[in-house]
């Protein structure tokens, strides 16, 4: 397996975490009933179509994996919509500027990619880890990546790594007490419930590690 | 619910057609929902943009003019507007001098406001953002990052503002409005619900005899729930939560705002300040500037909120400077 990463495998990556997040709306909608106002799955769904609408409309000629990240961050900041926008635009933002223009990147800069993913949602959100959020799930899985690549394992085993570990993160929610959006103000009442944001981070992930080692 | 309003769907739309209409000579309608003033953005000034949800007239539209906001992004009722008209707005208060955003510390507005700085700041924009957090309820004074911003913004858009007129730099405006809201102390009371009109259902619940000490501009809850009790007992409980918050000590010159927060008597407003008179007097504290009347309300919500803010020479010399908006002059 190579050990770099390419800007048509960062876009077909893209785009499969994309259509796997939206063919799980109903899942979504479902776990949010729970615990929020059930519509998780549809602003997952309308944020994730505006990102492949995005990557449809991008000059992939330029082959600029940061300026791709960027142009996709913005579409889904500027279109609006619930909190998932923001947050997912700022993540893609700052991975993108994190990335660079290259078009060929190698893991470790990959790992720093994802660090301007988390950084983007940090600053965005301004969350913390243990409030039952999609932060619950994303620092772990980035920083089991950034292990995995520094003690210099295959770039598939840290796939499968960082996988594993958000999905220990999404599960680790269902102890936790809300302590933001709706959901918050359930107190004890939100615990034993996975949280709705974490669940579709850990399929976003999940899908997007597979993809670019598959 | 009582209301005079059409479809709940249109109100946003119809009230910015009336408003546009009505202040012609002031205000135009650049996008949507971005109101500007006629001709921003002004060569030579720093741009001053606020936004934020709606249903809190004269806010913050009622602030666009010669020496206050020069554009404004307008949310739904009680709701951010998105990041987009976030975006529009900014743009439209830009003539290259930069711009200084002053929005209220609200997580859906600091959320789209900061994701369209971060965007248009990459296009080569210099922004600056001010953060206003007066309100002492809604937090400890060690956590004042968790207060919510109420009625002070309007002491930081006046002071901003007139910088902003005398030409002073976004690195000036930016520190001075960071210090104006430091030195900025709100507290509220309520008796009354507002009425939402997408549900009809009151903002919060309360009994018929009692008012709720703290209570935020959108129902959020307050520190304590009381009796109703007479008006220079409810001052004087306010004043003595405002005062030690600073603290605010003798010698010191202050700006007073009473606000009404939408269906309280100006006639109970002033014997509200007839007491805050008399208590800034015991203190040997100096009222510069005083405002009495609505001027950050929670639609038809019944109460009042006290403001007070420390002033230094500076900024006593911004507030004095004349101002043109549409719901505020001189």
């Amino acid at each position: 397996m190579p050990e770099t990463i390419d800007f048509e495998r960062v876009l077909s990556s893209l785009q499969a975490a994309a259509e796997k997040l939206r063919s799980q709306k109903d899942y979504f909608n479902d776990l949010d009933s729970q615990i929020g106002d059930s519509d998780h799955g549809d602003s997952i769904d309308s944020t994730f179509k505006k990102v492949l609408e995005s990557l449809e409309s991008y000059d992939t000629s330029k082959r600029d994996i940061g300026g791709l990240l960027k142009v996709i961050g913005r579409g889904i900041i500027l279109s609006g919509g619930a909190a998932m926008g923001p947050l997912y635009g700022s993540g893609f933002f700052e991975a993108g500027n994190a990335a660079g223009g290259a078009a060929v990147i190698h893991v470790e800069e990959l790992v720093a990619m994802m660090r301007g993913f988390v950084a983007g949602i940090e600053k965005r959100g301004g969350v913390k880890l243990g409030e039952k959020t999609m932060f619950d799930t994303v620092v772990p899985a980035v920083d089991a990546l950034a292990t995995a690549v520094e003690s210099g394992e295959p770039l598939r085993e840290a796939m499968n790594k960082a996988s594993a570990a958000a999905e220990s993160g999404m599960q680790s929610t269902k102890e936790m007490h809300s302590k933001r959006g709706r959901s918050s103000r359930l107190g004890d009442r939100s615990v034993g419930y996975v949280d709705p944001g974490s669940a579709s981070m850990f399929v976003f992930l999940s899908a997007f590690f597979e993809s670019l080692v598959t | 619910m009582k209301k005079f309003i059409n479809q709940y769907d249109d109100m946003i739309e119809e009230m910015l057609e009336g408003y546009v209409a009505a202040n012609a000579d002031l205000v135009e309608r650049r996008h949507e929902r971005v109101i500007t003033r006629v001709g921003a953005p002004f060569q030579k000034k720093v741009g001053l943009v606020t936004g934020g949800g709606s249903g809190h007239k004269p806010a913050l539209i009622g602030y666009l003019g010669e020496g206050m906001m020069d554009t404004v992004a307008v949310g739904n009722i009680f709701a951010a507007p998105g990041a987009q008209i976030c975006y529009d707005a900014i743009k439209a208060a830009d003539s290259g001098e930069g711009v200084l955003v002053c929005i209220g510390n609200y997580s859906g507005d600091l959320m789209n406001f900061g994701a369209a700085v971060d965007m248009l700041k990459d296009e080569g924009h210099k922004i600056e953002t001010v953060v206003v957090n007066d309100d002492v309820a809604s937090a400890p004074v060690d956590n004042m990052d968790n207060r919510r911003g109420v009625a002070g913004e309007i002491i930081l858009w006046k002071v901003v503002g007139a910088m902003a007129k005398q030409g002073a730099t976004l690195d000036e405006m930016k520190r001075v409005g960071d210090q104006v809201v430091f030195n900025t102390r709100s507290l509220g009371v309520a008796h009354t619900p507002c009425i939402m009109p997408s549900s009809g259902k009151p903002s919060f619940e309360i009994g018929p005899d009692e008012m709720e000490i703290g209570v935020g501009h959108h129902g959020e809850p307050g520190i304590e729930r009381v009796k109703m009790m007479p008006a220079d007992e409810i001052t004087s409980l306010l004043m003595e939560k405002i005062l030690v918050d600073l603290p605010f000590k003798s010698g010191d010159e202050v700006s007073v705002i009473v606000n009404g927060l939408g269906s309280t008597a100006l006639l109970e407003m002033y014997i509200v300040y007839r007491k805050v008179a008399e208590i800034l007097k015991e203190k040997g504290i100096s009222a510069h500037k005083i405002w009495v009347g609505e001027y950050f309300t929670s639609m038809e919500m019944g109460g009042f909120s006290i403001t007070l803010t420390q002033l230094d020479d500076g900024m006593k010399k911004a507030i004095d400077v004349p101002v043109n908006a549409v719901h505020f002059k001189g």
